[in-house]
């Protein structure tokens, strides 16, 4: 079999939302010497990508994202050892940590969900924190993996007020220059996000994840 | 009834699973599945169904998703499992007439049944739409004084003196109280004092909720929302807010907002959850009533062409199959000083007047902003009054929409929405009244209304 045919079987299965079956495929496809590099961009990124503008044009929902996440899951946690055994700077192959979570109080979760799904299929590593998540758990979790980027996420106008307090909370520590911190939901607004120092917002999750490259440069 | 003791019981010692395999595997699963099972399919341009056969079968399907997944409470892992039998019972007992407000001004909300003969009520306000204060009184008069408003309901302050609203801080307790000081000291200048209300909407956590059950803030006569969480789901902040009606009795409004495109999937899956969530709602939220809000997963809006033939789905498969009381909330797109907020009106005051809903509104600008006034909420009720009187058939309600359609639709593809402008630049503050321009729309819409064949 050629190798186009490992990544489009690759490909597929992510697309549909097959777990078990991008699993097998990129067993296949390693087995038959295809670059793991490869499989991560043209096999499993360039789906994810397809998956994301599904979704954009209504043709996909949140089921989907989420099965592709667990597709892309399984197989990243296939692909990545044999990258990291072939590519001594393997860490640069994943595009960045993520934290996100729902700020403290606000219970909201489609909106993050569909966010980190999206930087997931985009090649991000996001830690997905979870709704009403206190802000100091945040930051610590944020520590604990060296993430780049912490994603914020508030339906709640009430709510709001604890993304100001993380972002102090992290100058206060001295580590806010470590992270990228973007903020959304239904009431953020960009002159908003500025106003407490954010690095960034995002209209829609498609938009999150041109942001979240853009800042760090990937 | 079960004993609501047995709720708590449950949601403490049910089987326990993840919440990512409750949205999945459960929720999102369960609906593809029922989807295909009863062949289930929207159709983008009859938003208005007549299909006896589709709403039957977008009945039995959230009915069978009631009966086979139940509730999930997020804040233990554990399904709160229901049987048929309770399912049934909760039908059964599902209230057919709630008194709101008292005296000369309590109206009586009904369930209704489709092509029924009594007109639909108006609760009218900007529901959990963040007000500053320095607004609040003159917005929510905006809403009470008009006259076919029959309830009153409001945004949510996000400031009191000057200082910044949380959530679960104890500010939210003084947010509450003093949204209901307003609500209160609007009716009596409006010589309404009985009217009813769906209030306490600054309370998010439940903190408020609590704090304002006296009757000197939230009457017994009145109703608060005890909402669901997507999808399915309950917390023990929600679940605190129907325990707190137990021995008060404030009247109970269940409000699961469900997302087309979400875990349901399309529309037609967005349907099944709802109706699904109604009937776990009975007796998880201890539903009085119903507020039905499905929300789109990008716009937001109740406007869209797939959140509006959701609307039209969920309401008339309950007044087909098990009239209860239901009001839908009514949030467009657009903001106050726009001609769009009022095509996006008239065209969902016209979809609930011939599906079996009430009508509360408008959560203009998507409830997003304080860009939103009283005059919307009347043209919403003249509308939805005159498609009432008409005895619109579901044909001719089809039709209207799909003419309304082509005048707003493009507001779901600007960058920065329709925002409009905030009320206190669309009214006159100190008369509240419109502004001229603002009135001139509303009378130049209102025409366009009537040369469409609307007899306003």
């Amino acid at each position: 079999m050629s190798k186009n045919v490992y990544l489009q079987a690759i490909a597929i299965a992510v697309i549909d939302g097959e777990a078990e079956d991008a699993v097998n495929a990129t067993n296949a496809a390693l087995a038959a010497n295809v670059d793991p590099l490869e499989i991560l961009n043209r096999g499993l990124m360039d789906a994810a990508d397809e998956v994301g503008k599904r979704f954009e044009r209504s043709e996909y929902f949140l089921p989907e994202l989420m099965l592709t996440g667990r597709a892309l899951k399984g197989a990243m946690e296939v692909v990545k050892p044999v990258l990291l055994e072939k590519y001594a700077d393997n860490e640069s192959q994943v595009k960045g940590k993520v934290v996100s979570a729902t700020i403290q109080t606000d219970i909201h979760d489609i909106g993050k969900n569909i966010v980190s799904s999206m930087l997931t299929a985009a090649g991000f590593e996001v830690t997905d924190m979870g709704v009403d998540v206190p802000i100091k758990s945040i930051i610590d979790k944020a520590e604990e993996i060296e993430a780049r980027i912490i994603c914020l996420s508030a339906l709640l106008t009430t709510s709001m007020p604890f993304i100001k307090d993380l972002i102090q909370l992290l100058e206060a520590r001295g580590i806010r220059h470590k992270y990228v911190v973007l903020v959304g939901g239904a009431s953020v607004t960009e002159t908003w996000a500025k106003h407490i120092g954010a690095d960034g917002t995002a209209k829609n999750a498609a938009d999150a994840v041109k942001v979240a490259r853009e800042k760090i440069g990937v | 009834m079960l004993n609501y003791l047995e709720i708590l019981d449950r949601a403490n010692n049910g089987p326990y699973t993840t919440e990512e395999n409750w949205d999945l595997e459960k929720v999102a699963m369960t609906t593809r599945r029922l989807v295909k099972k009863y062949k289930l399919e929207w159709n983008p341009k009859e938003l208005v169904t007549d299909d006896a056969a589709l709403s039957e079968a977008i009945w039995n399907a959230g009915y069978e998703m009631a009966v086979e997944l139940g509730s999930y409470s997020r804040s233990t892992e554990r399904i709160i499992q229901l049987s048929q039998d309770e399912i049934d019972s909760g039908i059964r007992n599902m209230p057919q007439e709630v008194i709101m407000g008292e005296g000369k001004d309590a109206r009586t909300l009904y369930a209704r049944h489709l092509d029924d003969e009594r007109a639909p009520l108006f609760f009218g306000g900007s529901p959990g739409t963040p007000i500053p204060e320095k607004l609040f009184l003159a917005n929510v008069l905006s809403y009470m004084q008009e006259p076919l408003i029959d309830l009153a309901t409001c945004g949510t302050l996000v400031e009191v003196d000057g200082r910044e609203v949380r959530t679960g801080n104890p500010i939210e307790i003084v947010s509450t109280r003093r949204e209901l000081q307003y609500m209160r000291q609007g009716l009596k200048r409006v010589g309404r004092a009985g009217m009813g209300m769906l209030a306490a909407q600054s309370s998010v956590s439940e903190l408020g909720d609590l704090a304002a059950a006296h009757p000197d803030y939230l009457r017994s006569c009145d109703s608060h929302l005890v909402p669901m969480l997507n999808e399915l789901k309950m917390d023990h902040r929600n679940i605190s807010r129907a325990v707190n009606s137990l021995e008060y009795g404030m009247v109970n409004a269940s409000l699961p907002c469900v997302i087309v495109g979400g875990l349901g999937g399309g529309p037609a899956g967005s349907a099944v959850v709802n109706v699904a969530s109604y009937l776990v709602a009975n007796i998880t939220c201890l539903a009085d009533y119903h507020i039905l809000h499905p929300i789109h997963v990008r716009h937001i809006a109740t406007s869209t062409r797939d959140v509006l033939w959701v609307i039209n789905a969920t309401a008339q498969a309950f007044a087909r199959h098990a009239p209860s009381i239901i009001v839908a909330d009514i949030y467009p797109k657009s903001g106050a000083g726009t001609k769009e907020l009022l095509y996006e009106t008239a065209a969902n005051a016209i979809v609930n007047a011939v599906s079996g809903s009430h009508l509360e509104g408008c959560g203009s600008a998507d409830g997003n902003a304080p860009n939103c006034s009283g005059l919307e909420a009347r043209l919403m009720a003249e509308v939805a009054l005159a498609s009432h009187r008409m005895k619109m058939s579901r044909k001719e309600a089809n039709d209207f929409v799909l003419q309304l359609l082509p005048k707003y639709e493009h507001v779901f593809s600007l960058e920065n929405g329709n925002l409009g402008k905030p009320f206190n630049e669309v009214y006159d503050m100190q008369m509240i009244e419109p502004l001229d321009f603002w009135q001139k729309m509303y009378d130049e819409v209102k025409t366009e209304l009537k040369e469409m064949g609307l007899k306003l």
